[in-house]
């Protein structure tokens, strides 16, 4: 995860499967923020959420809206962009962690009035995130699919 | 469909995975491991003996003290860890080139290689298998087949684009109905072309497993698994994605529950940063 007022940042989440990348801009104070998280639930290893929050929704997403708040980012100044989550084939709801990863950003989103501003989600495409937070625009690369502009 | 013989005709382009590695890999599984032996066999080969004590000394295997010897880094991390080096070097030439054909960049392709054998070596450990230096050397060379069919790939792209987001069909499949033959079986004619021990040959086959397949056995289970998860931890991934079939089967055969593959994925997740040390080493 990486939030920052830098205007020369660039910030980028590489190869998104079925892990999350969730963007975040502030049009008014200027604040990006990205984070890549893999698991849906920190209940799985108390341990690794502490180590590392970033690692699931219910930890990672409350931080990075933590740390951008505290560079003065405000909710209802905010681009959200949602991307990942992808399946394998027929995984039909087995062990079907980018649905779960999905779901639970919405969940938490849900519950916090977030509203989000674009998504590209599930299908079995990896997915590659980039913001440019002088002025918040956002690029979705799908390898063979090229890159394009949110 | 193209000329399938010309396309094999192309693993005569690969770098050949030296004699030494197989050599290795016979030691370590021969009922008596001679140390010593192994240590004089990776010591002829000066490049792999600079490479092989490079990557010891890396964070990532966390060593007590610094290595400077072949015989030292057997002793210390054990004939497996060593046997996985050597393949690690021998293989990282091919791999690490970008693959236009599958939108890798360079280094993509070794990424995915090496962290879909550390996964299935994680795997084949919990599972108790004989093996696991097997696993790990089958799964890090599983893809070899794509380095020779990216360019056929390349050129029929959005045939097969359009077989997999339009039809259904997997990348594999996909592969096979526009080219003639698929990158698991490319590989595999590869792995025989340089002497691989006939299981191993097999493991690279089925890495995906063939759709009629029944009594799949746990090692080639294993493999397969190893790089499912991969492919969803989403590291080196190209063009082909997510686009290979989910069998709850063979996992369900394993006996690995939904929590036991998360755990997996968390753990591997913890480590990354220093995978890509051990990347960008090797």
């Amino acid at each position: 995860m990486k939030v920052t007022k830098d205007p020369e940042s660039v910030l980028v989440t590489y190869s998104l499967g079925s892990c999350i990348g969730v963007a975040i801009w502030d049009r008014v104070a200027h604040v990006g923020g990205m984070l890549h998280y893999m698991l849906p639930e920190s209940l799985l290893d108390q341990a690794k959420a502490q180590s590392n929050p970033f690692m699931f929704a219910d930890t990672g997403i409350p931080a990075l809206f933590k740390a951008a708040y505290g560079l003065g980012a405000k909710k209802q100044h905010m681009k959200v962009i949602v991307v990942g989550g992808a399946q394998v084939l027929d995984q039909q709801g087995f062990f079907d962690i980018g649905k779960r990863n999905h779901m639970a950003v919405r969940k938490i989103f849900w519950k916090n009035n977030v509203m989000i501003d674009y998504e590209n989600v599930g299908g079995n495409t990896n997915r590659t995130l980039k913001l440019m937070v002088r002025d918040g625009k956002t690029w979705l690369k799908v390898p063979g699919q090229g890159v394009k502009e949110i | 469909m193209m000329d399938i013989q010309k396309i094999i005709q192309g693993i005569n382009h690969l770098k050949p995975i030296p004699e030494v590695a197989n050599q290795v890999m016979l030691l370590a599984q021969g009922p008596e491991i001679c140390m010593s032996k192994m240590a004089e066999i990776i010591t002829y080969d000066q490049i792999l003996t600079a490479n092989l004590l490079k990557t010891c000394n890396l964070a990532f295997f966390s060593m007590p003290k610094k290595i400077d010897s072949v015989h030292q880094a057997i002793v210390l991390m054990g004939i497996e860890r060593v046997v996985e080096l050597v393949w690690m070097s021998g293989g990282a030439e091919n791999l690490r080139k970008k693959q236009d054909g599958y939108d890798l960049g360079e280094g993509d392709l070794w990424r995915y290689s090496v962290s879909s054998a550390l996964i299935a070596r994680e795997l084949a450990e919990t599972k108790r298998l004989e093996n696991p230096h097997l696993i790990f050397t089958a799964t890090l060379l599983k893809d070899i087949g794509k380095v020779v069919l990216s360019q056929h790939v390349a050129d029929s792209f959005h045939k097969i684009n359009f077989l997999v987001s339009k039809r259904g069909y997997s990348f594999r499949e996909a592969e096979k109905l526009v080219i003639g033959i698929d990158h698991a079986e490319v590989g595999a004619a590869a792995a025989e072309k340089w002497g691989f021990s006939p299981k191993m040959v097999e493991l690279i086959r089925n890495h995906h497993l063939p759709e009629d397949s029944s009594n799949i056995d746990t090692d080639t289970s294993i493999v397969y698994l190893a790089d499912t998860l991969c492919m969803m931890i989403g590291v080196g991934v190209g063009s082909d994605g997510l686009a290979y079939r989910f069998r709850r089967d063979v996992v369900d055969h394993l006996g690995f529950s939904d929590r036991d593959i998360q755990k997996v994925m968390a753990g591997f997740g913890e480590k990354l940063r220093k995978v890509e040390d051990l990347l960008h080493a090797s």
